[in-house]
């Protein structure tokens, strides 16, 4: 129950922090931290507007992506406690449900029948099906590690130890920052912030939405940011008490929010091109994760 | 820590499959040649003033200094152009080079040896095939000679990986080979650049005899 607190809390201020960052960085006063809450909110009281040609495929799908996140969000523990549904082999789970929410949100750009969404809604998929084995291979290796199969007794069971285990934290930080860019469309492979629609990739199936359900997509991409900070935290806190445990959550989201508005600021996108091979860097690097994982084990001498 | 400074050596390989420039190529071997002093350094057991300078020279001076500084001297003296040119997409370079090190680790793990270091077993072997993956899959004539340094460096590596001691002998002749194919295929290149405007590998077919 605490995580999904911590989590709610956070998703409040991620987005603005990024936004923030950004518009320092360019020497601009930019919006308030609360602004993009406030675009939700403003977005949550308007009507929606249906094109003819969408099915009720287009008009379900943000209500199931929304829905998606929200369960996701439900199986991330926080330390030592569980989150609010904890079993073994939860973050296949985690994973799976993810990729159902991605899958109504591309069927539903397909709905349309723009040739533009149609695009985006290809790339979406290729890329998140590269990021995927990365992920799992991560999580395999952390649970082969750890000898148990669900977040919160993996989390709670890693304890950084030697040296070879700090490069494996600081690999599997990477890793698991670069995937929740991949996600979340942020900057090297997907920039927010354009406004053609040849090179968008997130932004252009969402297109068509309008009202309320823009409002839910937004808040569910807002709340996917947080859920995966919160992964990125429990790699870290395992079972330091709360009083430290806390603060330690929010100042690495925060740390994490100010990193992304620095990667954006300073950093290019991409060339389509090139982001299939930068994101099966990714599952490389998670291999050499899970090849120090058998070095520790002593499986590997 | 020799772990994690192997890992990171692997990770270099990763990013030398899907670098472009071959001003990145060239400092990314400066890199490998400060992490092989360090891996060396803290492998060494005893350490005695003569073995030490012996590497010093051979990891920092040779692989770190001497040898990039003559590689971008290349460069610049034959106007070069700056992309590396491979024959295959670099997706492609990338998923080859993960297999190469996912078959290398395989193969570790059937050798029932206590004597062999496993970790560099691994990290030797696959910086091999690397290196020889990188000879036959660009085009220009330069990256044969970076090609050929990443594979010293896997000999190097192999080296550590039989015994605690760097035997003096395989230490110099790894210098010799590096200093003797560098200077070679240097002048080599500076003759061809006088002669031909553009260093292509296809072009040395035309210097057979008819």
């Amino acid at each position: 129950m605490l995580s999904v607190l911590l989590i709610l809390l956070a998703s409040l201020f991620f987005t603005g922090i990024i936004i923030r960052t950004k518009s320092l960085a360019s020497g601009r006063k930019g919006p308030g931290i609360l602004q993009p809450i406030r675009d939700v909110i403003r977005l949550f009281r308007k009507g929606v507007v249906y094109s003819e040609t969408t099915s009720f495929v287009f008009q379900l799908a943000p209500t199931v992506y929304f829905a998606s996140i929200v369960m996701a969000m439900l199986v991330v523990p926080f330390g030592r406690t569980a989150g609010v549904l904890s079993f073994s082999g939860d973050f296949i789970f985690f994973a799976y449900v993810l990729a159902l929410g991605k899958f109504f949100s591309i069927i539903a750009a397909l709905d349309t029948g723009s040739s533009f969404e149609g695009m985006g809604a290809s790339r979406e998929a290729l890329y998140s099906m590269f990021a995927e084995p990365a992920f799992f291979i991560l999580m395999g290796s952390l649970a082969l590690l750890s000898g148990h199969t669900s977040f919160q007794e993996i989390f709670a069971s890693l304890h950084i130890g030697s040296q070879i285990s700090y490069a494996l934290a600081a690999l599997a930080t990477f890793v698991l920052l670069m995937i929740a860019m991949i996600e979340s469309s942020r900057m090297p492979v997907d920039d927010p912030k354009t406004h053609l629609e040849l090179t968008m990739i997130h932004e252009v199936m969402i297109l068509d939405n309008s009202g309320f359900d823009l409002g839910l997509i937004l808040t569910a991409g807002y709340l996917k940011f947080a859920v995966y900070g919160a992964l990125i935290v429990n790699l870290f806190i395992g079972v330091i008490p709360y009083q430290y445990a806390i603060p330690a959550f929010f100042f690495i989201q925060f740390m994490m929010a100010f990193a992304i508005g620095m990667i954006e600021s300073f950093m290019a996108r991409f060339r389509m091109s090139h982001n299939p091979q930068f994101i099966v860097v990714l599952t490389s690097v998670s291999l050499l994760i899970f090849f120090g994982v058998l070095l520790i084990l002593q499986k590997f001498i | 820590m020799i772990h994690v400074l192997l890992i990171i050596f692997l990770i270099t390989l990763f990013y030398m499959a899907i670098a472009n420039r071959l001003m990145t190529y060239i400092k990314v071997l400066a890199l490998q040649g400060v992490l092989l002093f360090f891996v060396v350094f803290i492998q060494l057991s005893e350490i005695n003033p003569v073995n030490l300078a012996l590497i010093l020279l051979e990891t920092i001076i040779f692989k770190s200094l001497a040898v990039p500084l003559f590689l971008s001297y290349l460069l610049k003296r034959n106007n070069i152009t700056r992309e590396a040119e491979p024959f295959l997409p670099n997706f492609v370079s990338l998923v080859i080079t993960t297999s190469i090190v996912v078959v290398n680790i395989l193969i570790a793990t059937m050798i029932k040896d206590d004597h062999l270091d496993k970790i560099f077993f691994v990290v030797a072997l696959s910086t091999l095939f690397f290196g020889l993956y990188l000879i036959a899959t660009r085009r220009k004539i330069i990256t044969h000679v970076m090609g050929y340094m990443v594979i010293e460096n896997g000999v190097f590596v192999l080296s550590l990986a039989i015994g605690n001691e760097m035997p003096i002998l395989v230490n110099l002749g790894i210098m010799l080979d590096i200093f003797a194919s560098v200077l070679i295929l240097g002048i080599f290149m500076n003759k061809i650049g006088d002669v031909f405007k553009d260093v292509d590998v296809d072009q040395l077919s035309n210097l057979k005899d008819y």
